[in-house]
């Protein structure tokens, strides 16, 4: 039985995509808990879908995948956040319109090339295909975000419980806003290459709204949304290895099915009494 | 090794400034619109309990966003303490109306009051044995240790309100601004606020409530404002005390 788990680890290829799935597991879910309690959920699909022409015009340029779709996510959040600052356009309008703007660029730009060839990793990721140069890349920015997340985890905490009390004491929420932004765009940048822009937001999302509904407290609900999203990632990796299908697909899948078993434990509870 | 919020955080008060004084106070929340409060001038002396009284839209909370910074004016200046608001964080505490806050956060009463101490830890600093000491103190005397490690989405709206107040006293400010402590709490509740209130009043803290519920609480306050579209209508002394002789009643 053991065999099942154990074989497909003599494989380099599958080694590295199981080390990048920890990571980015536990990356989407840490800063994934502050996106879904902040009520950001939006913006991480709008960012997730911003990333593509970065990465068309990288792959286009021969360039690196990761610094094209970095540009556009952050190029994208900190848009958002500019033109946000006129107040006769909202920023839900905005949200949902530039990252629809960037995908059709993206997908525009994919057709001028006549070329669909690596399309659909770039849609749906290929965590299969993890290079030892974005395994790097995937640990220092997970190490930097994590860092970051640690450091400021008690000014976070207050900032979305209560950000006007946070202004009031003289924590610049501003700065606050824009840098989780721009962490958020590290973050779904890793998670691309395990998912892909269509279905980063879903590792961001999913595992966290599956812990929320089994505890109710912050360092519990981190603990298991990160449980939850590597159990996720790495299950992916075995189902498309096995199965031959979509490694992000199956990542996605499989963090659907446990947010289900987590509501059926819920509501079974809840019947109970 | 301290790194505070704000550069000019924590200056000593100038011991012959008045608690806060607001002069020519212009604010609205955008430069298209009208102003929100107008011509606002205002003294209160340290130690005094100030009522602002007025209807729904009057301009009272407009004025304590001002006044705590949450505000942008546009014209005036305000100065708390002596010092201009940067100067002084940790000296004021605004309590708002309870709908401004995600109760559904995941956090407990316990840590939603040790926040009042992040002004005094800055960052990188973690809350120490002693800011958790002063947030259980700040719990007991609104009569409320026994909800400390419940979750704050379990809370009443009088226990969310009791909450409130005491992180404002774990910040152990100087100057609280308090946005309606009363409406919609139960009697027991209203009877814990006011003897808070009169308590912080008693240690020399300065108390600005906008309030509902004068008529009921007209004994509590040294005077009160009256405000009507952001601007001051009338005022009257609600008490002839000769150490508040400072304020300025319209």
């Amino acid at each position: 039985m053991i065999h099942y788990f154990t074989d497909p680890l003599q494989y380099v290829f599958i080694q590295r995509a199981i080390i990048a799935a920890i990571v980015i597991g536990v990356l989407c879910a840490a800063l994934g808990t502050f996106v879904v309690l902040r009520r950001m959920a939006v913006v991480g699909h709008a960012l997730t879908h911003s990333a593509l022409p970065g990465l068309v015009i990288a792959y286009l340029m021969g360039g690196s995948l990761f610094a094209g779709a970095l540009v556009a996510t952050v190029v994208t959040a900190l848009g958002i956040g500019f033109l946000a600052r006129d107040e006769n356009v909202y920023e839900d309008t905005l949200v949902g319109m530039v990252p629809n703007i960037m995908f059709a660029f993206g997908i525009l730009l994919i057709s001028t090339t006549k070329s669909f060839r690596d399309l659909f990793s770039m849609l749906f990721g290929n965590i299969l295909g993890v290079t030892d140069g974005d395994l790097h890349l995937i640990l220092l920015i997970a190490a930097a975000s994590l860092m970051a997340l640690f450091l400021f985890y008690k000014e976070l905490k207050l900032f979305s419980v209560d950000p006007n009390y946070a202004k009031t004491i003289g924590m610049p929420v501003k700065v606050m806003h824009y840098g989780m932004l721009l962490f958020l765009s590290f973050t779904v940048v890793v998670g691309i290459q395990a998912v892909g822009t269509v279905l980063t937001n879903a590792l961001l999302v999913i595992p966290v709204a599956a812990a929320r509904l089994l505890t109710d407290r912050l360092g519990a609900m981190m603990a298991l949304s990160c449980v939850f999203a590597v159990l996720s990632a790495v299950g992916g990796i075995y189902v498309s290895y096995y199965f031959g299908s979509a490694s992000g697909a199956s990542i996605v899948i499989f963090a659907a099915l446990i947010f289900a078993f987590a509501w059926v434990y819920k509501f079974i509870q809840k019947a109970i009494g | 090794m301290k790194f505070p919020y704000c550069h000019h955080s924590h200056s000593v008060p100038d011991p012959k400034a008045p608690a806060l004084e607001i002069q020519g106070l212009g604010v609205s929340y955008s430069a298209q619109e009208k102003f929100a409060l107008k011509d606002f001038d205002i003294s209160v002396p340290a130690g005094s309990a100030l009522a602002l009284v007025g209807p729904n839209g009057a301009g009272k909370s407009t004025l304590f966003k001002a006044i705590c910074g949450l505000l942008p004016f546009r014209c005036g200046n305000i100065r708390v303490f002596g010092h201009p608001l940067s100067a002084c964080h940790h000296r004021v505490v605004y309590l708002p109306q309870r709908s401004e806050i995600d109760w559904h956060f995941p956090i407990s009463v316990l840590d939603l009051v040790v926040m009042g101490r992040y002004v005094y830890l800055g960052w990188f600093n973690r809350p120490q044995k002693r800011d958790i000491e002063i947030a259980r103190h700040a719990l007991k005397e609104m009569n409320i240790l026994d909800l400390a490690h419940r979750q704050i989405s379990k809370l009443s709206g009088g226990q969310q309100q009791r909450v409130l107040i005491a992180r404002a006293l774990a910040q152990n400010a100087d100057l609280l601004l308090l946005d309606e402590p009363l409406n919609a709490v139960d009697a027991s509740t209203r009877q814990t606020v006011a003897e808070v209130l009169s308590k912080i009043k008693s240690q020399g803290k300065t108390v600005i409530v906008a309030t509902h519920y004068y008529d009921q609480e007209e004994g509590r306050y040294d005077k009160a404002i009256y405000l009507k579209d952001g601007k001051k209508i009338s005022g009257a002394d609600i008490k002839e005390d000769s150490t508040h002789t400072g304020c300025d009643c319209p």
